[in-house]
């Protein structure tokens, strides 16, 4: 079991992780999500003191591994660590490479050592690589030399840091299916991955790295169908948000459908949806709410799912129960129906702004 | 520095092979008397008051510096110069073993020698002494019977007593000459003779004083008297008052005149029939006679030493420095800074110097042992540059995988880091010591009589230009050849790659 507790992480520029509580049990197989720079790599390497926690602690069963006293060699020989850039050792040949630490760190004899390693190779499918310099192979290849290297120390805690990223998309397959088997044999792993996919297919966990930590913790099912926070519903659904104020009668009217356009451009979205979204926007606003709202307080969320190509629109606002879908001015509605192919009202009691229409954009 | 000189040496060799090269030469400007030098070029020994003297008699003459009186003899055949002022004796032998040259009869300015001493207690101990020796010996006739034994007499009867096991009732002095100044002082075989050491072992073994002679380069030689290095010092001295400031001198034991060397009229230059002869001949001269050869190993092996000895010590001093700042102690990388950039900004010659006279002036030390310090603290800069370098360019993620498998810091240093960083450091590692074998050649300013120092010695007594130079580079090229297939062997068996398949797998019972 590893236990994370309150652990920090500050860079000069920096903070990464904020404040990191975690426990992870034995037989764990994670997978850690979320955008670049939002500390995943960083977690991972402060488990195994690859990067030394600002403050925090982390323990492995009983020991606390960020006690100074703590031997960090003994720990690491329990906890293997696959990079990004596979980082074999350039001067030895592949069986060396895993030969060396098994020999040197836990005195295996040659011969163990040797019949370990091919043993190994041909689980990677690489036996006849062996006495191959690391230069004389391909990514795919090196990577899961690398997972060998790992696994002939026989660690109890396997961490994988972006172990695909590197790779030639053809080679990401080979490596993938190395992990996965690896996935089953019960070791704990953790593995920081852009491949949602495979991250779903693997894992029994799936931590969502945001806001300096981990974010959302959950099962795969949870985290990829239905995500409980926010914002790991718009990363999963690759959304891009854009969101809008109005504070009173007297806003920027003429540079909303600006920003608007700005987003639009930004995220690559085809130019007849962004006149869709620039007009729902402004009929919606302009023309059935601020003329008749006493308090025009009106909060717009545009959200787009690349993934779809679908754009929605969430208008909120205050006052009592209205739903101008049906109350409307005719023209404006008629307009704004020509750009939405979906419209619900709803009144939501307690919220600041209890009423809400939910417009989806047409395509 | 060292790679131009050798280079200069490429250029001697091609000109010495090449007999019309010196073919045009000015044979029209043979100048009869002292005041035809007037406007023209005369060369100076450093470290010699001749320039006063010259501005004096020939005020529109340009004086040019050149180390010894072999460098003088080699300028003034390669039209250089037009001439250089000298000892009288000195200038009789130059003429009479090189038919190339001509003394003119003008005495320019009568002078007086006398021993160096420093000015302390025991020098002025020392030269009262010496003077009584020399007013007793004057009076007695005895130093000009040496006098004209060495500058007159027959080869064969020039023998100096065997100083080396006189008895020391007294102490063992310790004094400075040049070796390269025939008659005065100078080198048959691998034996320092001449006028002033055959005087000065009379005067030890009359006084009861066991006697060591220490041949080094002439402007050194004030130097490591006034610092103590020697007791006292004879090569030919002239008594100068500016001289006097430094030292204190002795009674004068020679008078002579100051003569000027020029060109002979005829001076034949070899045709190509003769060209094979001449450079048998010159062999025989430089290699040969009196044994010279013997000089040469002498010199090869003090070279050898000091190189050897300097990249052992340099490649561990180098190496212990580079681990002490390995792991940031800012301490050891301040002070390495320092030090690094003192040793790397000062010519070599000088850092010798100043560890020679001052660091270790009050030192009993060798000038050999000093220049392998000298050495080695150049050599370890050098390799600590090399070792940053080559560790610098390993890849940070070998370190990484090697600490996430659980190595300690200095299993990965020795195991992981350095094999991949040697290859890569090896030939330069090769071409700093040849750059080290080159830069030895300066030794001879500290009393250590290298390669470069021996040939000086024997181009003293030849007063030949070129063959000894050649000779010289030469064997600088057989031991920078045989130094660097010694690293090149290093570098296959340190290199990983080149092992074989049963080296990996020895041990090891294999399915195939």
């Amino acid at each position: 079991m590893i236990k994370i507790d309150h652990l920090k992480k500050v860079y000069p520029n920096v903070t990464p992780l904020k404040d990191v509580c975690v426990e992870i049990h034995d037989g764990d197989v994670i997978s850690m999500i979320g955008p670049s720079g939002t500390g995943k790599s960083t977690l991972l390497r402060c488990i195994n003191q690859m990067e030394m926690p600002t403050s925090g602690k982390v323990w492995i069963d009983d020991v606390e591994i960020t006690d100074p006293n703590c031997d960090i060699n003994k720990v690491r020989q329990k906890m293997g660590m696959v990079f990004q850039s596979f980082n074999l050792f350039s001067h030895m040949t592949v069986i060396e490479n895993i030969m060396f630490s098994p020999m040197t760190l836990l005195g295996k004899k040659k011969q163990a050592a040797y019949d370990d390693a091919m043993r190994l190779l041909r689980m990677v499918g690489l036996a006849e690589k062996a006495l191959n310099y690391p230069d004389e192979l391909s990514g795919g290849q090196k990577q899961r030399i690398a997972i060998a290297r790992t696994l002939a120390m026989d660690p109890d805690i396997i961490l994988l840091d972006e172990p695909t990223s590197a790779l030639d998309p053809t080679m990401v397959g080979e490596v993938q299916a190395v992990i996965r088997d690896l996935a089953k044999t019960g070791k704990t792993m953790m593995i920081v991955t852009h491949e949602m996919n495979f991250a779903r297919a693997i894992s029994n966990r799936i931590f969502y790295m945001d806001e300096g930590g981990v974010y959302e913790d959950g099962p795969p099912e949870q985290i990829f169908d239905n995500p409980l926070r926010e914002k790991t519903r718009r990363f999963i659904r690759r959304l891009k948000v854009l969101e809008l104020d109005i504070e009173n009668r007297d806003y920027d009217f003429l540079s909303m459908p600006g920003e608007i356009e700005q987003y639009c451009n930004r995220n690559q979205i085809p130019p007849r949806m962004t006149h869709r979204i620039q007009l729902a926007f402004e009929e919606l606003t302009q023309q059935l709410l601020i003329p008749v709202l006493e308090k025009p307080r009106i909060h717009t969320v545009i959200e787009y799912a690349a993934s779809e190509e679908k754009a929605t629109m969430t208008v909120q606002y205050g006052g009592p129960e209205a739903d101008f879908t049906k109350t409307g001015d005719e023209l404006p509605l008629a307009v704004l129906k020509s750009a939405v192919s979906e419209m619900t009202y709803s009144r939501r009691e307690n919220a600041d702004l209890p009423n809400q229409i939910l417009l989806s954009i047409r395509e | 520095m060292r790679k131009s000189f050798a280079l200069a040496l490429m250029l001697l060799l091609t000109l010495a092979l090449c007999p019309t090269a010196l073919a045009d030469n000015s044979m029209g400007g043979v100048y009869q008397s002292l005041s035809d030098l007037n406007g023209k070029r005369i060369g100076i020994q450093v470290g010699t008051d001749y320039e006063l003297i010259v501005w004096d008699l020939l005020p529109d003459a340009e004086c040019i510096f050149y180390n010894s009186y072999p460098d003088l003899a080699a300028a003034l055949e390669t039209d250089k110069i037009d001439g250089f002022p000298g000892d009288e004796p000195v200038l009789k032998f130059m003429a009479a073993e090189d038919d190339r040259l001509v003394v003119l009869p003008e005495d320019m300015n009568p002078v007086k020698m006398a021993y160096v001493l420093p000015k302390s207690a025991k020098g002025d101990r020392l030269r009262e002494e010496l003077n009584a020796w020399i007013r007793s010996a004057t009076a007695s006739g005895e130093l000009d019977e040496i006098a004209y034994k060495w500058i007159e007499g027959p080869e064969s009867e020039k023998n100096v007593p065997d100083y080396a096991n006189f008895p020391a009732p007294n102490g063992t002095l310790r004094m400075l000459t040049e070796g390269a100044y025939t008659p005065m002082n100078y080198y048959r075989g691998t034996e320092l003779i001449g006028f002033e050491v055959d005087m000065t072992a009379r005067f030890c073994e009359a006084c009861g004083y066991g006697l060591i002679v220490d041949a080094m380069n002439f402007d050194g030689i004030i130097p490591a008297v006034q610092a103590g290095k020697a007791d006292f010092a004879a090569a030919s001295f002239v008594i100068a008052p500016e001289r006097e400031e430094m030292v204190n001198f002795s009674d004068p034991y020679l008078v002579c005149g100051t003569l000027m060397t020029v060109l002979k009229a005829d001076a034949s230059v070899s045709d190509g029939a003769s060209f094979w002869k001449s450079v048998e001949n010159s062999f025989e001269r430089t290699f040969l006679r009196e044994n010279r050869w013997q000089l040469f190993l002498q010199g090869i092996w003090n070279t050898l030493l000091i190189t050897v000895l300097s990249m052992i010590f340099g490649t561990v001093l180098g190496f212990i420095v580079f681990m002490l700042c390995r792991n940031g102690n800012r301490l050891a990388i301040a002070v390495t800074g320092v030090v690094t950039w003192l040793i790397k900004g000062m010519p070599m010659v000088v850092l010798l110097m100043i560890l020679y006279y001052l660091v270790f002036g009050s030192v009993a030390i060798t000038g050999l042992a000093v220049s392998v310090i000298g050495f080695t603290l150049t050599f370890s800069a050098a390799v600590f540059g090399l070792l940053q370098m080559g560790v610098g360019a390993v890849d940070r993620g070998q370190y990484e995988a090697a600490y996430a498998l659980g190595h300690s810091n200095r299993h990965t240093f020795f195991k992981i880091i350095l094999p991949q960083a040697l290859p890569h450091i090896l030939p330069s590692y090769k071409s700093e010591v040849v750059s080290l074998i080159q830069a030895t050649a300066i030794v001879g300013y500290i009393a250590v009589q290298d390669l470069t120092k021996m040939g000086d010695i024997v181009r003293s007594r030849t007063y030949e230009a070129f063959f000894p130079l050649i000779a010289i580079t030469i064997i600088y090229f057989v031991l920078e050849a045989l130094l660097g297939l010694l690293i090149r062997r290093i570098h296959v068996n340190i290199n990983p790659k080149r092992r074989s398949r049963e080296r990996i797998l020895k041990g090891v019972k294999t399915d195939d």
